[in-house]
């Protein structure tokens, strides 16, 4: 276990750029954003329309009790949903490229031959980075999405008392502890629907003898040209592209519940443990475990240089 | 107990291409063992295959545990370092200490700072920050804190100047080596470690030419310097290999009695690197 969790802290010392200064940045950019875009709107004049969010403030406080609880609840919970999208888009990012390199990097600068000096496992090796991908960046994408979130309620307040309000309702309407577990539960489940592609880049990341990107890249699409070659189909690529996509499903099913656009992919998630109900679900599972399986036997036995 | 390394029969082959022939040899307890060879002489797949990291065909056992199935295990008890190169750059030497505490149960962390406070290494700084001869006084550091029984070294100062060759070795000698332990080492600097070995086992083609310790070196290889009437004498008592130094003749015997070469002229001992030379060269 100790072993374990120094693994990890190896992966995070290595990647804490994508892990951890990629998030803050993001934080603190869209933080600054919407300061940015209040300072702007105070400066904006159209044929004589104000359009100063701070002069409509009264106005729209106003507008507050003419609406419902529940209406009132949704528009808080979806402004604090949707940086979901943005956070959860750049960590799938930050996934794809440490799958493909976490176990093609150490063999290119020789330091796997001081990993595999010490007494440490192939499987325990290539389950550390499995768990970095799966739990530990996603953890920290959410640490860095929950500073956003508060600090939009914060941001929400303050906007209130430009219209004479406590802002009170921000907080009482935001069900803060519900909206961080679903984010969170959000971005790790995503992550684990992810598991087969992960599996298959690591797999591809042990097996690569060069370029690490184009041997994760290449042989799914020559399966999909192969396919369309003899069969005239696309199903190997359309199953890829759809499984992917369902990934973002599962991370925004919050904001489908709050507001239903339709299902998309015909996945209709209300919440990011449904995916639980996918044998889809299951089955990238048992996919991901066979290719982790191979990239540990891959490290194991390739004749080091 | 006393043997750490058996290997008997040990082959491996590369396609078409046998690295190693039927290889069999024996590292004992307390002993520095040099391991010399020209490139591709099969140096590095005798190594590669003591540390688990090849596979291999016939017998071998490190500290009574077969390297290739029991390398988790192995590991605890032996220590290697390949080469200067292999320590990751982004690495922090704080965080090198720490995740070696954290994952080796032999390893005295008092040791490495101790080690690491003599050195200008500073604690924040990267891998990437430090010069070739710092990292390697890193990677000693780390190394030397570890219980290890077993070191093995591969080419451990190829690059680095002459001051910090000097002090690798004198640092291992003084601060890590004793009875309890062994050293394997390769290096194509075999003057740096002439004194430092026990034993030598000389690599051929995949082949051992020459595995004794030093003293049986010592009794049966001898040099003599043969001024010009007694060359055809000399010859005739088969000489290894034959070189002129200043207009004289000097050959190298194999188990020749010393009594009967001082006849003949000047006798000394061989360095390694002459018998090295002389072994690679038999029968070619």
């Amino acid at each position: 276990m100790r072993t374990f969790k120094a693994l990890v802290k190896r992966e995070y010392w290595e990647h804490r750029g994508a892990m951890f200064i990629t998030p803050t940045a993001m934080t603190v950019f869209f933080a600054a954003l919407l300061i940015l875009g209040l300072i702007t709107s105070s400066n904006i004049e159209i044929n004589g329309d104000d359009f100063s969010l701070l002069n409509k403030m009264p106005q729209l406080v106003e507008q507050i009790d003419n609406h419902s609880e529940e209406e009132v609840d949704k528009v808080v919970q979806l402004a604090l949903y949707s940086p979901i999208v943005i956070f959860g888009f750049v960590m799938f990012w930050v996934g794809i490229f440490y799958a493909v390199g976490c176990l093609y990097d150490e063999r290119k600068d020789r330091s796997i031959l001081f990993w595999k000096s010490l007494p440490l496992s192939d499987t325990q090796t290539v389950l550390s980075k499995f768990f970095t991908v799966i739990v530990v960046i996603p953890v920290l994408y959410f640490c860095a999405l929950l500073v956003f979130q508060i600090y939009s309620l914060i941001f929400g307040t303050v906007l209130l008392w430009f219209g004479g309000d406590s802002g009170l309702i921000v907080w009482s309407s935001s069900n803060l502890f519900v909206v961080a577990f679903n984010s969170l539960m959000g971005l790790i489940i995503s992550n684990l629907w992810l598991a087969p592609l992960w599996g298959w880049l690591m797999f591809a990341s042990a097996w690569a003898k060069k370029v690490a990107i184009l041997w994760g890249t290449l042989p799914v699409l020559l399966v999909g040209i192969a396919e369309g070659t003899i069969f005239n189909s696309t199903e190997f690529l359309e199953m890829v592209g759809v499984h992917i996509a369902r990934g973002g499903i599962v991370a925004t099913a919050s904001i489908n519940n709050l507001e239903k656009d339709g299902y998309v992919l015909d996945m209709d998630l209300t919440s990011p443990f449904q995916a639980f109900a996918f044998s889809e679900f299951w089955i990238g599972l048992v996919v991901a475990a066979v290719f982790l399986a191979g990239a540990i036997y891959i490290r194991r036995n390739r004749d080091e240089a | 107990m006393s043997t750490i390394i058996r290997a008997k029969g040990l082959s491996k082959s590369y396609g078409s291409f046998e690295a190693l022939k039927s290889v069999d040899f024996t590292v004992e307890r307390g002993k520095i063992v040099g391991l010399v060879g020209p490139n591709g002489a099969g140096k590095t797949t005798v190594l590669k295959a003591i540390l688990g990291l090849t596979s291999f065909d016939g017998e071998l056992e490190v500290l009574g545990l077969n390297p290739a199935g029991q390398r988790d295990d192995l590991m605890k008890r032996v220590c290697f370092i390949a080469d200067v190169a292999v320590l990751p750059k982004w690495l922090k030497v704080k965080d090198a200490v720490e995740f070696v505490t954290e994952v080796h149960p032999h390893f005295n962390l008092e040791r490495a700072k101790h080690f690491l406070n003599k050195t200008n290494i500073k604690w924040d700084s990267k891998v990437k920050e430090l010069s070739k001869g710092m990292i390697v006084q890193l990677h000693l550091a780390l190394v030397m804190s570890i219980e290890a029984e077993l070191l093995v070294l591969d080419e451990p100062t190829l690059g680095l100047d002459i001051l910090y060759r000097k002090e690798f070795y004198n640092q291992l000698l003084a601060e890590f080596f004793d009875e309890g332990r062994s050293i394997l080492v390769t290096t194509h600097q075999i003057e740096e470690v002439e004194n430092l070995l026990t034993d030598l086992i000389f690599i051929r083609e995949g082949q051992i030419v020459l595995d004794a310790s030093m003293d049986e070196v010592a009794e049966s290889y001898v040099e003599v310097m043969v001024s010009r009437e007694n060359v055809e004498q000399a010859k005739a008592l088969n000489p290894l290999i034959e070189r002129d130094v200043f207009g004289r003749k000097v050959y190298l015997f194999e188990g020749v009695p010393v009594e009967q070469l001082q006849e003949i002229g000047e006798v000394n001992s061989p360095s390694v690197a002459d018998l090295f030379v002389a072994k690679m060269k038999e029968g070619k």
